[in-house]
């Protein structure tokens, strides 16, 4: 048997082997990632039946779970895993073209971590743990987002840090209240002893928590440096923030809430917080004018859609919020990719500059729409499945007032569907803006009017085949999320995998 | 023991972050922000240390057959701590290189002078 610890550690082996081979050859470099996610991907699908059967437990330090580290990869983790390795692999590939000035070799170094620590994210069973994968997430994803230097991406990456870092400060002070009340943290030995211990002290520390997730996870009131931060990123950076990145702060908070503090009664707040994201992520994407600051606003709304899915408790509901996971990741990573060679060809990234672009970057601004349409829910792609399924569960719920909200965050739908409309018109049936600034060639190796390179085209083309693939068959992902689902909502069946 | 002395160091270490948090949402000086999130990092890490703390215990190596357990300080915060000093210290570097950066794109560190209050 192949043991799951190596999902994290080749990756992260070979990060560090990264600014080595750089001495060998600079070219060497932008592979690396690439030959990571693909084998992260292919043991990920070999370990996957395995994991459906019966969660496999690896032990670090050769002691039985309560003591020392060990990772539970389950079902979620094993699937949260191999969707991180694809989108990973897809944007590798990408960015072996698209990014070719600055430190090159320290972006894929940083970009291979940023990965590695997500894929330890989803597979720890250790709270402690938990907080150093994260820690490693934000800190690479802190430099990637002042990759650039110039002046929006340092000051984006400024606001990010400060933010991110009054988060993990936040989580740390949790787990410290949470080690004090239980004096372990392997959360399956949590879970089995969060009733001993008086309601009180087990909220102050869920408060911290959650406030600490929810800022890496942008929920409403903690999404500040997300709009900034995902639109002065490079493209490839943006779809793995966007796509990746804030799903690891939704899921650590998933994580902690269901199979920690098994917290049904505060389920409704989380669904109204995540319905308030929805709107206002919306309601502010609508108003951009810069298409990646509209695609990190329209991030902010699928967010909240998730976070309301969780907030609904039951199986169909988490099983419809990690379809959306699924199909956001995808989605956005084919906008934000396609997107990125439209802004280098034209050198702006206000939509009146693209105006028209469909003419001279068809395949472009065709896997654009896609994506598009998707994201808004439209038949036959991934994203009205997974939709669906949110509307599916909110009707199903036994609490009435879920019938309500869900007819809100239709609302939230509306919206997002107007303004990307909006900007497919624009790409199409537009004339092309002819303002000078847009048509000077901004880069060496390409004038406007070429298209987008082979090697980002061929990443970009296979997401759209999986999300028309996934759209029309989607039972091939629902099979897989339905124990997925099942292990995070049954906190004793988690428990007894765990502790035996 | 009166109520002070046991959680005296509680308060403190609490008071640290509140400092520390203070600092961050009143001060416009990037420099002094990033103070700021040191001080919140020192503040959290005493209290995982004080989370583990035994009064008068000793250090958990039985060296004489005659230590119990219970006499012993909790050694699983202090390696806590050692990883948290570790990620805390990072994260100010890096804060501070992309201060230096901010410094020589905008010539000042004032932060209301560097936001451009985009929304």
């Amino acid at each position: 048997m192949v043991s799951p610890i190596l999902l994290i550690a080749v990756p992260l082996a070979l990060a560090f082997i990264t600014p080595l081979l750089a001495f060998v050859s600079k070219k060497l470099a932008g592979y690396v990632p690439v030959v990571a996610m693909a084998f992260n991907l292919a043991l990920a699908a070999h370990l996957l039946p395995e994991a459906i059967a019966k969660p496999i437990i690896v032990r670090t330090a050769g002691l039985a779970p309560p003591f020392s580290i060990h990772l539970v990869a389950g079902p979620l983790g094993i699937v949260l895993s191999m969707l991180i390795a694809l989108v990973g692999l897809l944007v590798a590939i990408y960015a072996l073209g698209y990014i070719h000035q600055g430190p090159v070799v320290k972006y894929h170094t940083l970009y291979l971590l940023l990965l590695t620590a997500a894929t330890g994210i989803v597979l720890t069973g250790d709270l402690f743990n938990l907080f150093v994968f994260f820690e490693i997430l934000c800190i690479s994803s802190y430099a990637l987002v002042g990759y650039r230097g110039d002046r929006a991406s340092v000051e984006a990456a400024a606001k990010y840090i400060i933010q991110g870092a009054i988060g993990s400060s936040l989580i740390l002070v949790g787990i410290g209240f949470i080690y004090g009340l239980f004096g372990t943290l392997s959360m399956a030995d949590i879970a089995r002893n969060i009733t001993t211990v008086s309601p009180m002290n087990v909220f102050i520390s869920m408060a911290f928590l959650i406030t600490g997730f929810g800022v890496e996870g942008a929920i409403f009131p903690l999404n500040a440096w997300l709009p900034d931060a995902h639109s002065s990123a490079p493209s490839s950076i943006s779809a793995i923030l966007s796509g990746i990145a804030i799903k690891m702060g939704i899921y650590a908070m998933a994580r902690v809430l269901f199979t920690i503090y098994g917290a049904e009664s505060i389920m409704l707040f989380v669904a109204v917080l995540g319905l308030l994201t929805l709107l206002i992520g919306e309601a502010c994407a609508f108003s951009q004018t810069n298409i990646k600051r509209l695609l990190a606003y329209s991030s902010i709304g699928q967010v909240g859609l998730i976070v309301f899915a969780f907030g609904m408790a039951s199986v169909i509901g988490i099983e419809a919020a990690l379809f959306l996971i699924i199909s956001h990741a995808l989605a956005k990573a084919i906008l934000f990719m396609s997107t990125g060679y439209m802004i280098e060809r034209t050198g702006s990234m206000e939509i009146s500059a693209l105006q028209g672009i469909g003419r001279s970057m068809p395949l472009s601004a065709l896997f654009f729409t896609i994506g598009a349409f998707s994201l808004v829910g439209l038949p036959p792609f991934v994203g009205f499945p997974s939709k669906f399924m949110v509307i599916r569960a909110a009707l199903e719920n036994a609490d009435m007032v879920f019938s309500i909200l869900i007819g809100v965050a239709l609302l939230g739908t509306v919206i997002e569907g107007a303004y990307f409309f909006r900007i497919v018109q624009a790409l199409f049936f537009k004339e092309p803006a002819d303002n000078p600034a847009s048509t000077e060639p901004t880069n060496p190796n390409g004038s406007k009017g070429q298209g987008a390179p082979v090697s980002a085209l061929i990443p970009i083309g296979i997401l759209v085949a999986l999300i028309v693939v996934l759209g029309i068959w989607p039972q091939i992902v629902s099979e897989v999320l339905r124990p997925a689902a099942t292990e995070l909502l049954n906190r004793v069946e988690y428990i007894r995998s765990v502790l035996g | 023991m009166s109520f002070l002395d046991s959680y005296i160091h509680y308060i403190a270490c609490f008071a640290l972050v509140f400092i520390g948090l203070y600092v961050v949402l009143v001060k416009s000086n990037l420099i002094k922000v990033i103070i700021g999130i040191s001080l919140i990092d020192t503040g959290v890490n005493l209290f995982l240390i004080s989370v583990g703390y035994i009064h008068a215990g000793t250090a958990p190596i039985f060296s004489e057959a005659a230590q119990r357990p219970q006499q012993m300080v909790d050694p699983v915060p202090q390696a806590l701590v050692l990883t948290a000093i570790v990620i805390g210290v990072s994260v100010l570097a890096l804060a501070l290189s992309i201060a230096i950066r901010l410094y020589g794109h905008y010539g000042t560190l004032d932060l209301r002078k560097i936001k451009e209050l985009r929304w």
